[in-house]
């Protein structure tokens, strides 16, 4: 077996919301980097690198991942989908619409990681609780405290919001 | 950044156990890497190469049966046990530990064995193992050896894995399948954090056993407990076995409250 050197970048094939991809690429470029730096989709955000905030958060085939702690190398073969995937010909998913219909975005910094964690939550659970929500979405910080918009954007989607301004009374 | 190094995934496990005997020290395995990369990053860890072992089917495999018991391979998830329905039917205590690991989705790249092998003295899936009694099956190019949980911990992360070894898989005996289990823990916020104490309790017709996390330098078996015994027993048992200390996330007396605390709770509620 030939031993790469430390470094050297390595041939990776993989979809991006549909799309394929085909880029070399060294070992330790996480796959937050790789998209950005290397791809040009800068929707998805770097926030802590360490996987505390989830403002990095992708689809790693289906699944929500923390895409600071997941090397470009590891995706190779795998189906990403980030936030770029949401809107079709110019227009936002109504996912979207519904964020910002409830002002969930204050400063949006939080939001395509939001979003990417809501699919996977939807994707498991298409009529989700308070607390499978408040599960769902707790590996994304919001610092501009707009859990309860965005609780009520998501039942909105599912056609579960009774009423505006209900969940500003419960504590899940 | 995160440092230089190569990578390499092997497809077959005899590839991997020689990349592991020829790069001894050198190489690091990566599983979820929700422990490694940011030791990378940080740069308390600085391997040359990064083995990645999730590409090695028999590794993703967990399965039950009444003749051996439950095994998890070293690539399962920590969300794969959540949902695996054995371990919802034969393991409770499992699942209520993994429940409360990270967040979702950490959960859905974190390994039960990565979080075994880091060996933090807060690792979730360490007390509920450590109850029910789980093997940690050895592999390197010159053998196998499989040893009791309770003895692979060697202190703050740190293994008794030797350089050119790995764990291929855990198991957990079928003795303890169906246990009544209840896992504890003690988080600073209601959200995903890393936990200030935890306590595992098992029990199954007359025995019990328990276990504490963040308590001492490695998580705690405090024992196992046959037929009728106080809690007042079981507490004074844990409190000699545990050894806890002052630091950013409690004290050494909140983490004996809580340990007091949590034994008298599950020792009610579990039956
Ligand atoms: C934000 C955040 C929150 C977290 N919260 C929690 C928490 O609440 N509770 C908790 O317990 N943990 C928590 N963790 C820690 C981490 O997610 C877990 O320990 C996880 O289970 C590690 O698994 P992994 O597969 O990601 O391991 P990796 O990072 O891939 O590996 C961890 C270590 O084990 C070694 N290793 C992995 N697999 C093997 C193997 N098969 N054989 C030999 N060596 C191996 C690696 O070389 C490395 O040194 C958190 C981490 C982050 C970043």
């Amino acid at each position: 077996m030939k031993r790469a050197e430390a470094g050297e970048p390595v041939e990776i094939s993989l979809r991006i919301n549909g799309e394929k991809v085909t880029c070399r690429v060294p070992p330790h470029v996480t796959l937050l980097r790789f998209l950005r730096e290397y791809v040009g989709l800068t929707g998805t955000k770097e926030g802590c690198s360490a996987g505390e905030c989830g403002a990095c958060t992708v689809l790693f085939n289906g699944r929500a991942v923390n895409s600071c702690l997941v090397l470009a190398v590891e995706a190779d073969g795998a189906n990403i989908r980030t936030v770029e995937g949401e809107c079709r010909n110019n227009r936002l998913s109504r996912l979207q619409e519904l964020l910002d219909k409830h002002h969930a975005v204050q400063c949006g910094f939080c939001t395509p990681g939001m979003i990417m964690s809501i699919r996977d939550l939807l994707a498991r659970h298409p009529k989700p609780t308070l607390r499978q929500i408040q599960e769902g979405i707790e590996g994304n910080f919001c610092r501009c405290t707009g859990y309860v918009q965005i609780i009520e954007a998501i039942l909105e989607y599912t056609g579960q919001l009774k009423k505006k301004g209900e969940l500003k009374r419960v504590r899940g | 950044m995160i440092r230089e190094f190569s990578y390499q995934a092997p497809r077959k496990q005899k590839e991997l156990l020689d990349i592991l005997a020829s790069e001894r020290e050198n190489a690091r395995v990566l599983a979820g890497g929700t422990d490694l990369l940011v030791n990378i990053r940080l740069g308390l860890q600085h391997p040359r190469i990064v083995v990645d072992i999730k590409k090695i089917r028999e590794h993703t495999a967990i399965r039950f049966d009444e003749k051996e018991g439950l095994s998890i391979g070293a690539a399962v998830t920590i969300n794969e046990v959540m949902e695996n329905r054995d371990v919802q039917k034969h393991f409770p205590a499992l699942v209520e530990a993994a429940k409360v690991l990270a967040s979702h989705q950490l959960r859905n790249r974190a390994t039960v064995i990565g979080n075994l092998c880091n060996a933090s003295p807060c690792a979730d899936m360490a007390p509920p193992l450590l109850c029910l009694d789980a093997r940690v099956e050895i592999v390197s190019d010159s053998g196998r050896r499989n040893l009791p949980l309770e003895a692979f911990f060697a202190g703050v992360k740190k293994t008794r894995l030797t350089p050119g070894e790995y764990v291929e898989r855990i198991v957990v005996p079928p003795r303890w399948a169906d246990a009544g289990g209840g896992f504890r823990k003690m988080k600073r916020v209601r959200g995903h954090d890393i936990g200030v104490l935890s306590v595992c309790l098992t029990k199954k017709g007359p025995l019990r056993r328990v276990a504490v996390g963040s308590a001492a330098p490695t998580p705690v078996l405090v024992g196992e407990f046959r037929g009728r015994v106080s809690t007042e027993e079981v507490i004074r048992k844990a409190m000699r076995r545990i050894n806890p200390i002052d630091d950013v996330r409690g004290s050494a007396e909140f983490r004996r409250f809580l340990t007091r605390r949590y034994v008298a709770e599950l020792m009610k509620e579990v039956r």
